[in-house]
């Protein structure tokens, strides 16, 4: 069985521009539409975070999808379950807004909106063939491999570093 | 060759009793698992009960099996089965009815009950201390011919089943001992945005008295007797103590009780084959060491899946969890409460920042170095990575200030880890 693809961030490559946040609150507005989303309400909610650290990393942070997720645990309610593809998914007819899974998630990105008091978090956006925050970004700070294959790469590429070195 | 098959028998089909059972299925997927629960429903998201009460949810969004992580794969479940006694050498349980069950590893996760104080007239009919779903149920009828509830204790539970029937147009007054709501999860300064939201949402709150007396007639309770002379007149009393393990039935088993089942680091209990979790456990303080008895669905589901593995022979060490682990919305102010809150008289390093609509108190050591404790009232935003800080019982160092201002977010931790 092939594994399913994954975001990675490849933080070297982040350069701070915040398009990947616009991308992923438009695809979760109703419209779809950038001009119309800003006016919609509730206010969609990007759910990719691009954190600050300092003087210079710019760290782009989203739900993990985690194998043995803490808030799928940990949710009061039932409303957070695994998909099929491996996605942490919850449930807004069934959350209650009760934020244990705010409470656990170590990576702090799960979101609640305050309107209807929901839990929101990526979704990997079901509808497209990639997520919208993976398709926006200028860089490439965010692909959308199977873990093999971003593994593999990575590889590669110190693999490529390696040799250029001993060239040199 | 016939080879016999295994049985795996759990006591209690909540939050510990069925995490074990999913974490065994997980592990093995041959041999038989049996849950015995004492209720006469299928197994449910306890917190959710209130629900029944404001009738906003039916008993199948309640349920548990199908949603979330329970798949409930092959796990019989059979309920209305109250439990008699273990007896640990012939490793068997019987159960009231008579009936006799062998196990080869077996889970007590009989949870708790409502701990009942003696006040005189309290068996009086329209007083109740919510557990069950059938309390629910029996809750949501009275509260038909109810105008006005009394909740004795300001806890988490009390003040959930109070806006449970606030939404129902009763009147709702809370009586606490304390002087200040949800005492075992902040201290009374630290509940002034959330007192504040109680009284805007419409509950009536009297601090520092309690009941000495319950009143009752041939309709059922129709008053308290305060211990301050006072009385209330009322058509429902609502008990909210906290809870008391049940280990009754283990009396002559010689598995050992202090206050709860005692375990060791793997769940196991002092007999063989046997094992405990949930809120019917003796765990311990990550933090402190200090053994605890917590009434939380979060531990009891993660404590149940440890034990789960370890039945099923995949030795699990479990890692105590945080006395306080509570995280909630009340009116419109959400709050978070982890590890150690309570600090007046210690000598913790405490900061707070009170603002109109937010309020914190974030605990360091006393030199310091490390967080033990965090509560966050109107923003919680985040919460999360303060748990994990605290849980790890990691050196703050370089990211202190951060969590003072409550700017941490995932890049420092990632940072301070690379």
């Amino acid at each position: 069985m092939s594994k399913p693809k994954e975001i990675f961030v490849r933080l070297d490559r982040c350069v701070g521009c915040h398009t990947c946040n616009i991308a992923c609150a438009v695809e979760h507005s109703k419209s779809k539409n950038l001009f119309e989303a800003i006016s919609e309400q509730p206010t969609p909610k990007n759910r990719v975070y691009v954190e600050w650290v300092p003087p210079e990393h710019k760290v782009p942070v989203l739900c993990r999808h985690c194998e043995d997720a803490p808030c799928m645990h940990a949710c009061i309610s039932g409303a957070i379950s695994r998909t099929k593809e491996g996605v942490v998914i919850t449930n807004s007819d069934k959350c209650i807004g009760c934020w244990t899974c705010v409470m656990v998630c170590p990576y702090g990105v799960i979101g609640r909106h305050m309107e209807t008091r929901k839990a929101y978090r990526c979704d990997r956006c079901p509808d497209l063939q990639a997520p919208a925050c993976v398709d926006a970004c200028p860089t490439q700070a965010l692909v959308y491999r199977t873990a093999d294959a971003f593994s593999g790469d990575v590889r590669q590429d110190a693999a490529r570093e390696m040799i250029s070195g001993e060239g040199r | 060759m016939v080879v016999k098959q295994m049985q795996y028998v759990i006591i209690g089909a909540s939050a510990a009793g069925m995490a074990a059972a999913e974490a065994i299925r997980k592990l093995d997927s041959e041999n038989s698992i049996t849950v015995l629960s004492k209720e006469q429903d299928m197994p449910y998201f306890r917190p959710m009960i209130p629900f029944m009460i404001t009738g906003k949810k039916k008993f199948s969004e309640m349920m548990l099996i199908g949603q979330g992580p329970y798949q409930g794969a092959n796990i019989n479940v059979r309920l209305n089965s109250t439990m008699e006694a273990v007896h640990t050498t012939d490793q068997t349980v019987s159960i009231k009815s008579g009936e006799e069950l062998s196990y080869d590893k077996l889970l007590i996760a009989t949870g708790s009950r409502p701990h009942i104080p003696p006040i005189a007239g309290i068996e009086a009919e329209g007083v109740f201390a919510l557990r069950t779903l059938s309390d629910a149920r029996a809750m949501a009828l009275r509260a038909e011919r109810t105008k006005h509830a009394v909740m004795l204790g300001g806890g988490l539970l009390n003040l959930k089943t109070a806006f449970a029937l606030l939404e129902r147009g009763l009147e709702v007054t809370l009586i606490i001992q304390s002087p200040e709501v949800l005492s075992q999860l902040m201290e009374p300064n630290d509940a002034t945005l959330i007192r504040n939201a109680l009284i805007r949402a419409g509950l009536r709150v009297m601090t520092g008295c309690s009941a000495s007396r319950i009143l009752s007639d041939a309709n059922g309770v129709n008053g308290v007797f305060l211990d301050d002379g006072r009385e209330v007149v009322c058509q429902m009393v609502c008990i909210g103590k906290g809870g008391r393990p049940n280990v009754d039935f283990l009396s002559q088993s010689g598995i050992r009780v202090d206050q709860g089942v005692v375990v060791d680091r793997f769940t196991a209990c002092n007999a063989l084959n046997v094992f405990a979790a949930g809120d019917v456990a003796v765990t311990f303080n990550s933090t402190t060491g200090e053994r605890i008895v917590t009434g939380l669905w979060t531990n009891a589901v993660e404590m149940g899946h440890c034990a789960g593995r370890n039945m099923a022979s995949q030795p699990t060490e479990y890692n105590g969890t945080l006395g306080i682990l509570n995280a909630t919305q009340v009116a419109d102010v959400p709050f978070v409460s982890m590890g150690i809150v309570h600090t007046s008289g210690t000598d913790y390093e405490t900061h707070v920042a009170a603002a109109p609509k937010a309020y914190r108190k974030l605990v360091f050591t006393p030199d310091g170095a490390k967080l033990v404790g965090a509560l966050f009232v109107g923003d919680i935003s985040r919460a999360g990575l303060y748990r994990y800080l605290i849980r790890e019982s990691r050196t703050v160092k370089g990211i202190k200030s951060s969590i003072i201002k409550k700017q941490l977010h995932y890049g420092h931790i990632l940072k301070e880890t690379i």
